[in-house]
């Protein structure tokens, strides 16, 4: 498989364990491990034991100098004075003309002078390069992609993988210690993107794999299974949670996506500032709703929504079964006057399909459990 | 895992003969492979009149889906209702429990026409 797509330091690994392998965000990473589990096996693995994802393709970027943190929460959505160091924040880059969304991504305070983040793989460059072309004097923006690995540990059984390896769980949701392994720093964050209690670390690039074998060596006792990245859709789409490129993009601001919560809307400025709260006076023409089957059909992104009379109102931006429910579920940018209960008709390959209108999440939520 | 005594498409159909006048119809274990965990099968109606190469159901996994080729022109005799409950019977046994349906071809000559294993395997390869 020769090609131009990047590979995680867990690639040898992968291909050893029989992943199916595709480009992800320009990166060539594990969708399932089909020979040993599967996507739906994996997504059992997270809901009831405890799962292990490489994510090692997300972006990572470092904010620093005199003012970092001023000049990020300057830029980006979510107001970065709303944390403390320690902690970590989901917030937005906006596109300063329109609102529309460049990346979600989390930002890790770890002081007034530093800032981490970790964008989306396919779209770090693209931040990087805006906070580098804003920064003031002072402040040095580095893309730092291949310095880190990320592994995601994620399930009930989470905690007691960590603790195994003596490392630190006790930590709030959304805030983050930093530990050491094989003499090296290593970050634990209580963060994730299943909706079960979970952890993601930061190990360096060199240290990934050790990381990776002494997770599945402590992690067996309670079931751990590695998982790929079919199992993190199935399991964030069953959170609601968006994926940036289907349910938010340049074309969908976050009062559309119903990300308001992840706009710190007091703020003097940040990017996008003017057209969002035009937009959130106004009131945005289509927001982001879940949709579940009535009929046994499952949506896929782009599939057109019509009401009752087959006018169209909208379109689906993620879809998938949802392993939990047994059932077809997803996500879709509705007219705005279709709300929670109402029924809609997916054109499913020519066949109207009956979904119904609802809130996500989809199944409860345990990520503070 | 490609066994000897069925007939393929190009598709990655497998295709059984037997004593009756219909022949059985599923996937290959390649082919299951490929899809992933399938979570619906949308099985053709029994009577329904099929076109070789023509799409006449649809298997679904959770991240995508697939037509279903028949690989044969004929009369659907009988489909595998198990699947509508089991769907993951085609990943666990894709020559055996998860059979997709029985075809009676218009012309059984059109059988001896299809890919044997060797073929089948050598498209795999190729």
């Amino acid at each position: 498989m020769t090609s131009d797509l990047l590979t995680s330091p867990l690639h040898a690994r992968h291909i050893a364990l029989g992943a199916k392998m595709s480009d992800f965000g320009g990166w060539d990473m594990p969708i399932e491990y089909s020979k040993t589990g599967g996507v739906l096996k994996e997504h059992a693995a997270v809901r009831e034991q405890v799962g292990v994802f490489d994510v090692s393709h997300l972006g990572k970027a470092s904010v620093t100098g005199p003012g970092a943190a001023a000049f990020v929460n300057s830029v980006l959505a979510n107001d970065l004075q709303r944390i403390e160091p320690g902690q970590a924040q989901y917030t937005l880059c906006c596109d300063d003309a329109t609102g529309g969304v460049v990346d979600d991504l989390i930002a890790y305070l770890n002081g007034p002078e530093d800032v981490f983040l970790i964008p989306n793989a396919a779209n770090t460059a693209e931040v990087v390069r805006r906070l580098e072309a804003a920064a003031p004097e002072g402040v040095t923006v580095r893309n730092r992609h291949r310095e880190f690995g990320v592994l995601a540990v994620q399930g009930p059984k989470s905690a007691e993988v960590l603790a195994a390896l003596r490392l630190p769980t006790d930590h709030d949701y959304m805030s983050f210690a930093v530990a050491s392994f094989q003499d090296s720093p290593l970050t634990v964050c209580r963060t994730g993107y299943t909706g079960e209690h979970g952890y993601e670390l930061v190990p360096r690039w060199d240290k990934t794999e050790a990381l990776w074998d002494a997770l599945l060596a402590a992690g067996e006792q309670f079931g751990i299974r590695p998982c790929g990245l079919g199992a993190r859709d199935t399991l964030r789409t069953e959170m609601g949670y968006p994926l940036h490129g289907q349910d938010l993009s340049l074309d969908i601001t976050p009062n559309m996506a119903r990300a308001g919560w992840a706009v710190g809307w007091k703020k003097p400025a940040f990017w996008g500032r003017e057209p969002l709260l035009a937009e959130r006076e106004a009131g945005a023409k289509r927001l982001l709703r879940g949709i579940k089957a009535v009929d046994r059909a499952i949506p896929r992104a782009h599939m057109v929504v019509n009401d009752e009379a087959g006018k169209q109102i909208g379109e689906v931006t993620s879809g998938t079964f949802s392993p939990s429910l047994r059932e077809g579920i997803g996500l879709a940018l509705l007219d705005r006057d279709h709300t929670e209960g109402d029924t809609v008709y997916l054109d499913v390959r020519g066949k109207a399909a009956a979904f119904t209108v609802v809130k996500p999440p989809f199944v409860d939520v345990r990520t503070r459990g | 895992m490609t066994p000897e005594e069925l007939k393929y498409t190009a598709e990655h159909e497998w295709v059984r003969a037997g004593d009756s006048d219909s022949v059985r119809v599923g996937i290959t274990d390649y082919a299951q492979e490929q899809l992933g965990d399938i979570v619906f099968v949308q099985l053709p109606e029994v009577g329904a009149k099929i076109t070789a190469g023509e799409p006449c159901g649809e298997l679904e996994s959770t991240k995508s889906v697939s037509d279903l080729y028949a690989p044969l022109t004929g009369t659907v005799t009988a489909v595998n209702g198990e699947l509508d409950a089991s769907p993951e019977l085609v990943n666990s046994d894709p020559y055996g429990e998860g059979w997709i349906f029985d075809v009676e071809p218009d012309d059984a000559s059109e059988v001896e026409a299809l890919l044997d294993a060797k073929g089948y395997q050598a498209t795999l390869e190729g």
